[in-house]
């Protein structure tokens, strides 16, 4: 099948259907609620049905204010689509996050969009998929990047709460809008730390909740009342509580805090190497365990991650295509 | 190894200073003397240290031969990776130990390391004839030891621990430890923590003014310098090495018999008396000085210390004893003593040395052991300001550790022809409640922001004392105050009454002439 890698998105011309396509078009499927996955007011959107929420709540509906026609696709569920057979699994990743089958005339791709290996602190856990032809994200697709797995980021994460409570210092927790944000709160309410939450990431611990995630006893973040609490701030309000002349300790929990340098970057103390996204082993295992023979690297550390392959014996390509950054909101 | 390792990587999970000083105390604690010497070198000064056969060997043999290229390969031989994938992981650490560190997790045999195995290690590495010797004796231990360990072994080599760990909190903890057990020695060619002196606020809080030398504070360049036959090498009080700057000291300590190392101060010098910092400073900025500089700047050593003689260690024998031993160096310039009777004296002699264009006055203990980094209160500076002076704050930064919250280092101006120009940075002075007040009522003047740091109104009036007036070429109106501190913040003045460029210049100009 062809795929063509274009700056907005993927497109396979042969069934007319785009992945994660960041500008408006006829249809795309959207692999989660990400803004750099989810965005843009499509004519149909295909994706699970959380996912289809983030991206609702998100979505400006632009000048003729019509609203997307939205398909939602349950995991393990298939659908037609031109000629091919559309299937949903989980990805490990922020709630709601699928990888999409795609089976077509005997051959089977797999679009993993952002993805881990191993079960995430909140959302579902991926199921390894066998196919021919594999896209693969590669935001942390270099060797020095070892992730906590769940039990340890959990540990660390409640440890330094404490470690700060019992100090008479405030624990400040940077975490993403969407995904680590609710992730960071989930750990912190079910190990009974009092939690106060700022509005950003407040606002999608509902659709949590509604998957059966635990948040007892969080409140909204008031500056005048953080008294022994632990807070979860999205990146560009930590530099406000910086100078709040309040006694803090930072914790950023991120993928990126794998490295020392992680610390100047962010102006947090403490580093937990925690993320949504697969480190360097779980890529290399979902690449394995795919059995795929062409595998594309998309979005990261591409054209390593992609000579790695190589040297492995795999047949991997890394397409040239822009907007491979950092986003501002998340990891991939 | 490996306990300094985590003690490191606990440190730097701290921004509070005495945080880091009490987990290294912590760690420290644990130790035996020989084992806490050798923490206190990694930490402080290099791999090089005990192993080494005698106590003057110059330098350049002591070297570690291990750039960058070697560990690369050696990373390379313990890993597998190829040079393509390592340069990308470099280039994203920035730090050789801690990618050796990032890449070996999971794959190292992770057996313990002790303070005096790797001790041991670096002389081997010392002692390797060929880099193919050294990049196996390098990969080997990459693969045997915990990664961690080898992150902080290789940071060593490196010399750059980058945990946020100043030279001074090594030393506190070493004093917090129950520093009598760290017993520092004095090694040829290694440059030294020098001693320091406490300040003294007031002379009548000196209890008996007969039982102190007293010799006058110059304003000059901490330095020491080491000499052996002819060889002959100097350091500032940061430890660099400042040889080159100084051909005509390089001249006179290589004429004289044996060895030695001396502490002193460098000084531009000119008709019987030390000129100002400003003059010194032009040969301070060029790393090897020309003959014409040289001879527009004379410098001379002043030298007011001996730690080593001949071979023998001076730093455990009083005072007295390493003053007679320095008269007899007989080097050309001695800082002269005086024992005096009465605090009237002490104020004639701070005088005396005020109108020589000293700083001030040193008062040691004649009975007190040389002790390297060291403020105790053996030796006691009195300096008294130079004088004070009433400026505007114009922009502010956030400051670290226990003030990383508030603004806490200020920038401030006074007044010139057209708006206000900057004359310096201060940091200390006040308390932690009115950095508070101060912080609230400059985020509301605060006109622009980068990072850290703000640009504010010119509303905020302060009295800061200094130690003198030098020309500048970072600040706009040309000069800077040394040393400044705050006095107290001035709410009964406004902006428009701070002193102006006039004052600044008057007292620059009555420093020099």
């Amino acid at each position: 099948m062809e795929v063509l890698f274009r700056e907005s998105g993927i497109y396979l011309p042969e069934i007319d259907l785009w992945l994660d396509n960041t500008e408006p078009c006829a249809c795309t499927w959207i692999s989660h609620g990400h803004s750099d996955h989810a965005r843009g007011c499509h004519g149909k959107a295909i994706g699970t049905p959380v996912t289809l929420r983030f991206y609702r709540m998100r979505l400006w509906l632009g000048e003729n204010n019509t609203e997307p026609v939205q398909h939602p696709l349950e995991f393990s569920e298939s659908m037609d689509w031109n000629g091919a057979r559309l299937t949903a699994f989980p990805a490990s990743h922020i709630l709601g996050a699928a990888q999409l089958l795609i089976q077509y005339k005997n051959e089977r791709l797999v679009y993993t969009g952002d993805i881990k290996l191993r079960r995430p602190l909140a959302g579902e856990t991926t199921q390894p998929l066998q196919c021919d032809r594999l896209i693969i994200e590669s935001t942390f697709g270099l060797p020095i990047y070892k992730l906590l797995e769940r039990d340890a980021a959990v540990s660390a994460i409640v440890h330094f709460a404490r470690e700060c409570l019992a100090d008479g210092v405030t624990p400040v927790f940077i975490g993403y809008a969407l995904g680590r944000g609710q992730e960071i709160v989930h750990v912190l309410c079910e190990a009974g730390i009092p939690t106060a939450v700022h509005g950003a990431i407040a606002k999608f611990i509902p659709v949590y909740e509604e998957c059966g995630y635990g948040f007892n006893g969080w409140e909204p973040y008031d500056a005048r009342a953080t008294e022994g609490k632990a807070l979860v701030v999205v990146p560009s309000h930590s530099s406000t509580l910086e100078v709040s002349g309040k006694a803090v300790r930072i914790a950023y929990v991120s993928g990126w805090a794998a490295l020392d340098n992680a610390r100047t970057r962010s102006g947090a103390e403490e580093l937990i190497p925690y993320s949504d996204h697969a480190d360097f082993d779980e890529l290399l295992s979902l690449v394995t365990l795919s059995g795929a023979k062409d595998v594309d690297v998309v979005h990261g550390y591409t054209e390593p991650f992609a000579h790695i392959l190589r040297t492995r014996g795999f047949s991997a390509a890394a397409p040239q295509r822009a907007g491979d950054r950092t986003s501002v909101e998340a990891e991939g | 190894m490996d306990r300094l390792a985590a003690a490191c990587e606990d440190i730097q999970r701290h921004a509070s200073r005495l945080k880091k000083v009490s987990i290294l105390a912590e760690y420290f604690k644990t130790l035996d003397s020989q084992e806490l010497a050798l923490a206190v070198q990694f930490l402080s000064s290099g791999p090089l240290g005990r192993g080494n056969p005698t106590l003057f060997e110059t330098g350049e043999k002591l070297q570690l031969k291990i750039g960058r290229s070697v560990l690369r390969e050696a990373l390379r031989v313990a890993t597998g990776w190829d040079k393509e994938t390592l340069s990308v992981c470099h280039a994203q650490v920035g730090d050789t130990g801690e990618t050796v560190c990032l890449l070996m997790r999971g794959t190292s045999a992770e057996e313990p390391l002790g303070l005096l195995a790797a001790d041991d290690l670096y002389q081997e590495l010392f002692d390797a004839r060929t880099t193919a010797r050294r990049v196996e004796l390098l990969a080997a231990a990459f693969r045997k030891y915990q990664p961690l360990t080898v992150k902080y072994f290789v940071k060593i080599i490196t010399r750059g621990l980058r945990i946020g760990l100043m030279a001074r909190q090594v030393q506190e903890a070493v004093a917090a430890a129950g520093g009598a057990t760290a017993r520092v020695a004095a090694r040829l060619f290694h440059p030294l923590d020098l001693m320091l002196a406490k300040p003294l606020e007031r002379v009548e809080d000196l209890a008996d003014p007969a039982e102190w030398l007293i010799e006058d504070k110059y304003d000059g360049m901490r330095a020491q310098v080491h000499f052996d036959h002819g060889v002959v090498r100097i350091f500032s009080r940061n430890m660099e090495e400042i040889t080159q700057a100084f051909p005509e000291l390089v001249n006179e300590f290589g004429g004289l018999p044996g060895n030695g190392l001396l502490d002193g101060e460098i000084l531009a010098w000119r008709a019987g008396r030390a000129l100002n910092f400003n003059v010194l400073q032009r040969r301070l900025s060029i790393k090897r000085a020309r003959a014409t500089l040289v001879a527009e700047v004379p410098v001379i050593f002043m030298a007011y210390d001996l730690l080593l003689r001949d071979g023998e260690m001076l730093l455990g024998e009083p005072l007295s004893r390493r003053r007679e031993k320095l008269e007899e160096l007989r080097p050309t310039m001695i800082s002269r003593q005086h024992r005096v009777g009465s605090r009237a004296e002490v104020d004639r002699l701070f005088s005396e040395a005020r109108a020589r264009g000293n700083e001030g006055l040193l008062l040691k203990k004649p009975d007190s052991v040389y002790e390297p980094a060291k403020r105790g209160g053996a030796w006691l500076k009195l300096k008294r300001p130079y004088g004070t002076l009433d400026v505007v704050i114009t922009a502010a930064e956030q400051g670290s550790g226990r003030r990383a919250t508030v603004f806490s280092d200020y920038t401030f101006a006074v007044r010139a022809a057209q708006g206000f120009v900057n004359v310096g940075k201060a940091y200390s002075g006040l308390t932690d409640e009115e950095i508070k007040d101060l912080t609230r009522q400059l985020r509301s003047a605060s006109t622009e922001k980068f990072g850290r740091m703000m640009l504010v109104k010119p509303e905020v009036v302060l009295e800061v004392a200094f130690d003198g007036v030098q020309r500048s070429t970072r600040h706009k109106g040309g000069y800077a105050l040394r040393f400044p501190r705050i006095l107290r913040w001035r709410k009964d003045k406004r902006p428009e009454e701070c002193d102006d460029l006039g004052r600044v210049e008057a007292l620059y100009q009555a420093s020099v002439e």
